[in-house]
């Protein structure tokens, strides 16, 4: 997870965008949030009470197959559960987020697509968080892979990955509830106990201090954490949109 | 069955409400699982659920292999009211019509006969397995759900989101798992031991482009002329919750119901022959038994999570948890029908498989809630065993 | 052709395999399924309903199998199954309301797909329905529609849908060249759909107009050997008291009447067999 990097609200005419890339894996991705939105089309399909959550990734050199077909419907359990879609002015409305693969390795027929899962998770939170939809917490998520001779290793490679025993995705919220596991390899329960340990400790170790945070502060900033990554990227844009107002002063 | 169920199991539903339960089922379906799943303290009866089964209780399950004639393998499975129709049809993949094969393969496939098997060249040969299989498309599996198999999927309709993502799962399993061996999928062809003059002969035949001259004491080593291509189909008749553990049982068994018939390279007619004699096909040789179980997560406030204006960090809501104890605020739902599903948010599916007793994970998922962490993974992972030996069982006799 | 929404398999494409035993000309006619049942008697069906339970009817509808390949599969020798019996599943969904985008429609629209498995035939078979299944479908919406009264459901639709697991080929395997579906195998799918679907409709509990046997002869008539290789009565099923509780036992009752009808039409038969030939070939 070192030297991620992200900005917020690059696209002018959608609600809510984001671009990201993670060097480990060479992912560049960009997301974009309509919300809320009329969905016509979908109208038997939408709940009476809350926002339907619709997710669209876009694999760059093709058209989304059925391996997209499923990550979306991951993706769309995770953010359902962390969209407040009950809030006024959401219910029978829908939350569109597409999500486009600009770089990186292309993902072939039948592939797992665990590689690319954290990144399609912190582009599509990123987006949220600049289309300003309401959730009732944020997450962070990593990969960790387990290697044939048993040992833990992080900030994995495509390769690395590919000579995995077992690779696991594993998303936390911002309050250390599980929210998304995805394994698959060969591994016992024990070793996954270490990885959900270890995933832990990546996602959480910290939590950036922000300049006047008003939610509990870690020791120290460190933005190569993933959740970290998220405020910091969120600040900038702040500071960035509200400079006119701080200098002002 | 509901009907007969809630008059023992759900006292609180109300008698001034003379509503049949079958009604209040269509109408209050979160409450009326609620009811079946918390009775009064009092009545001192288990929990149970509104189908009758208990929470961690799998529904009855058969399979029924190789009763499709134009298959080489094929099996019907049926979980309680869910029910799978797989068909497995080989057909060949000449190495001609691969279009990167010459290039990559002579010269691989030279070295992997040579070399003798240390750690390193085990590993060559995984990946080269993993190769054959994966980047040449040999597994074909797809599942079908425009059957009528329930309302709501239009039938002769592109396949859903759900079909796809089914199918991508199955083929993701198939590849994560390392279930069909490449060795099986490949069809050798050992080129004779010419002489020179047979070979110029041949030469003359324009039969082969063999080098005369090179290496006629040395065997020549034997190449791949093709590879079987397993065309997996799955065809959901009924669709009555958790497709995922229905499809893949089928495929499962289709697959160990499948025979390949003996194939050679025949230079005379410069293809593929079979034989069709049964005493000289050959089984497919699996490796494992993965057995996949699906549970969801009902919980007692399905909004809880929508009101709370603070949700508790994970610790706080354990401590919480335990101090409800007497009130229990989810429970984990093993093999969830379709009522069951229309009313959860989080899964969890589960592919265990056994190596001497052990039991080995092979897929976890879950998703679509906060709830459920490790102590109750690992309740599950010991169901999912358990689960393994039963389906075992079920197979074994199909 | 890449079909984003399957998985596809090898790009450039596979072939069937090709038994050795078969380009020997001449081997195989011994060997070659011989029809053991006389020309009038019928095959015993399988049929039961109600398997689908989230559909409004369902059936499911077998063969028996021929002797010939009764005892290939009992001692299995060779991989080249002799001939195959028919297996169909049927669901019938509604009547229900059309679709918001539908035109108004007095009547009950009945909307029938017919489908082969991709492993149904001898043939592997697409996943996109090929004109054979399409002519399968209008034959049976045909077949249908006049069962059922219509007026009664304005503005509704019904869908019958049919999934063939295993079709019927009266050709042997041995005839490579140029077999693919003929429509002689087809007929007798034909005639398993129509009864799987009345069965299923009247598992729907679903009025039809007539409540008699409406008998309509599908035949399938092999002139090179100037013998009937099949005949199969397709019966409007609403004989069946639409109320009765007991099902099953009222379609294996009809089930029988329809095989007792077709043995009392055998007298006709001569003349049926070229007569509902055409008639069967003239509906498309």
């Amino acid at each position: 997870m070192v030297g991620l990097t992200a900005s917020l609200s690059n696209l002018s005419r959608s609600d809510g965008s984001a671009s990201y890339k993670c060097p480990a894996t060479g992912y560049d991705l960009l997301g974009a949030v309509n919300a809320p939105i009329e969905l016509p089309a979908r109208r038997d399909a939408l709940k009476p009470e809350e926002a339907t959550v619709e997710v669209f990734v876009k694999p760059g050199n093709t058209t989304a197959g059925v391996g997209e077909r499923y990550v979306e419907g991951i993706l769309r359990s995770v953010l359902s559960k962390v969209v407040l879609g009950r809030e006024r002015g959401f219910p029978r409305r829908g939350v569109v987020i597409t999500l486009a693969i600009v770089g990186g390795e292309t993902l072939d027929r039948g592939d797992s697509y665990l590689t690319i899962l954290p990144a399609l998770l912190h582009t599509s939170l990123l987006a949220l968080l600049s289309a300003a939809v309401p959730l009732s917490m944020t997450f962070s998520a990593t990969l960790v892979g387990v290697n044939k001779s048993g040992a833990i290793i992080t900030d994995l490679s495509a390769a690395d990955a590919k000579a995995a025993a077992s690779l696991h995705v594993l998303a936390f919220s911002s309050k250390n509830h599980l929210l998304l596991n995805q394994s698959e390899g060969r591994f016992d329960f024990d070793t996954w106990e270490q990885v959900r340990d270890r995933a832990l400790s990546i996602c959480k170790d910290m939590t950036t201090p922000g300049p006047d945070g008003d939610i509990a502060m870690g020791d120290e900033a460190d933005s190569s954490r993933p959740e970290g990554f998220v405020r910091e990227t969120v600040e900038d844009r702040l500071y960035k949109d509200y400079s006119w107002k701080i200098d002002s002063i | 069955m509901a009907s007969s169920s809630a008059s023992t199991a759900a006292p609180a539903a109300p008698n001034s409400l003379s509503l049949p339960p079958s009604q209040f089922a269509r109408l209050q379906p979160h409450a009326y699982l609620l009811a079946h799943l918390s009775p009064p303290s009092s009545s001192n009866q288990p929990s149970i659920r509104a189908n009758g089964r208990a929470p961690s209780q799998f529904r009855v399950t058969s399979a029924n292999a190789g009763s499709l004639t134009h298959t080489n393998g094929s099996a019907v499975v049926r979980l309680g009211d869910t029910t799978a129709v797989c068909g497995v049809r080989a057909e060949i993949l000449h190495t001609d019509d691969i279009a990167s094969w010459s290039v990559s393969q002579s010269t691989n496939a030279n070295k992997r006969r040579r070399i003798g098997e240390s750690e390193k060249e085990t590993e060559a040969k995984d990946e080269e397995d993993r190769a054959h299989i994966e980047d040449l498309n040999l597994l074909v599996p797809n599942i079908s759900l425009s059957t009528g198999c329930a309302p709501g999927f239009i039938p002769s309709a592109p396949p859903s989101a759900l079909a796809q993502s089914l199918s991508h799962q199955i083929l993701s399993l198939l590849h994560t798992s390392r279930l069909v061996q490449a060795e099986d999928l490949r069809i050798w062809y050992q080129p004779p031991n010419l002489g020179p003059e047979e070979a110029q002969q041949h030469n003359d035949e324009e039969q082969m482009d063999l080098d005369a001259g090179a290496n006629e004491e040395e065997t020549k080593p034997a190449e791949i002329k093709a590879f079987w291509v397993l065309y997996i189909d799955i065809m959901l008749i009924s669709l009555a919750g958790n497709p995922f553990d229905a499809a893949w049982a089928s495929v499962l068994a289709a697959l160990r119901d499948t025979k390949l018939p003996k194939a050679w390279w025949d230079v005379d007619n410069e293809s593929i022959l079979c034989s069709d004699d049964v005493k000289e096909s050959q089984k497919l040789s699996l490796r494992g038994l993965p057995i996949s179980s699906s549970f969801c997560v009902f919980e007692a406030d399905a909004a809880a999570g929508w009101r709370a204006v603070v949700i508790p960090d994970a610790e706080e809501q354990k401590v919480q948890d335990s101090k409800h104890g007497s009130q229990q605020q989810k429970w984990i739902l093993a093999d969830p029908d379709g009522y069951e599903e229309g009313l959860v948010q989080e899964r969890v599916y589960l592919v265990v498989d056994k190596e001497e007793g052990k039991t080995v994970i092979v897929k976890m998922e879950k998703l679509g809630g906060w709830t459920v962490d490790s102590e109750d993974l690992r309740q599950l992972v010991d169901i999912s065993a358990q689960r393994w030996d039963e389906m075992k069982r079920i197979l074994d006799q199909c | 052709m890449n079909d984003r929404r399957r998985v596809n398999g090898p790009p450039g494409g596979t072939r069937p395999p090709v038994y050795a035993s078969l380009l020997q000309s001449g081997t195989g006619a011994d060997t070659r399924a011989q029809r053991q049942r006389q020309p009038s008697d019928l095959r015993k069906i399988f049929l039961k309903t109600g398997l689908i339970p989230s559909a409004s009817g369902s059936s499911y509808l077998e063969f028996e199998p021929s002797a010939s390949l009764a005892a290939a599969r009992s001692n299995p020798k060779s991989l080249i199954p002799p001939s195959s019996a028919l297996k169909l599943a049927c669901t019938v969904h509604g009547p229900k309301p059309l679709p918001r985008s539908a035109p108004f429609s007095p009547n009950l629209v009945l909307t029938t797909h017919v489908k082969y498995a991709p492993f149904a035939a001898r043939r592997r078979k697409g996943h996109v329905r090929d004109s054979s299944e399409r002519d399968l479908g209008v034959h049976l919406e045909t077949a249908l529609r006049g069962a059922i009264i219509a007026e009664r459901w304005p503005k509704s639709g019904l869908d019958i849908t049919v999934t063939i697991l295993e079709a019927e080929d009266d050709r042997w395997w041995g005839d490579v060249p140029d077999s693919h579906d003929a429509s002689w195998g087809m007929m007798n799918v034909l005639a398993g759909c129509i009864s799987a679907a009345s069965a299923a409709i009247a598992d729907a509990h679903i009025d039809s107009e007539h409540r008699s046997i409406v008998s309509a002869c599908v035949v399938a008539y092999m002139p090179a050997r100037d013998e009937i290789t099949e005949l199969w009565l397709k019966g409007d099923s609403s004989k069946v008291s639409t109320a009765d509780g007991d099902q099953r036992s009222g379609h294996e009752a009809l089930i029988d009447g329809a095989v007792d009808a077709a043995r009392g039409a055998h007298t006709v038969l001569a003349e049926a067999v070229r007569e509902s030939l055409q008639k069967t070939l003239g509906q498309s």
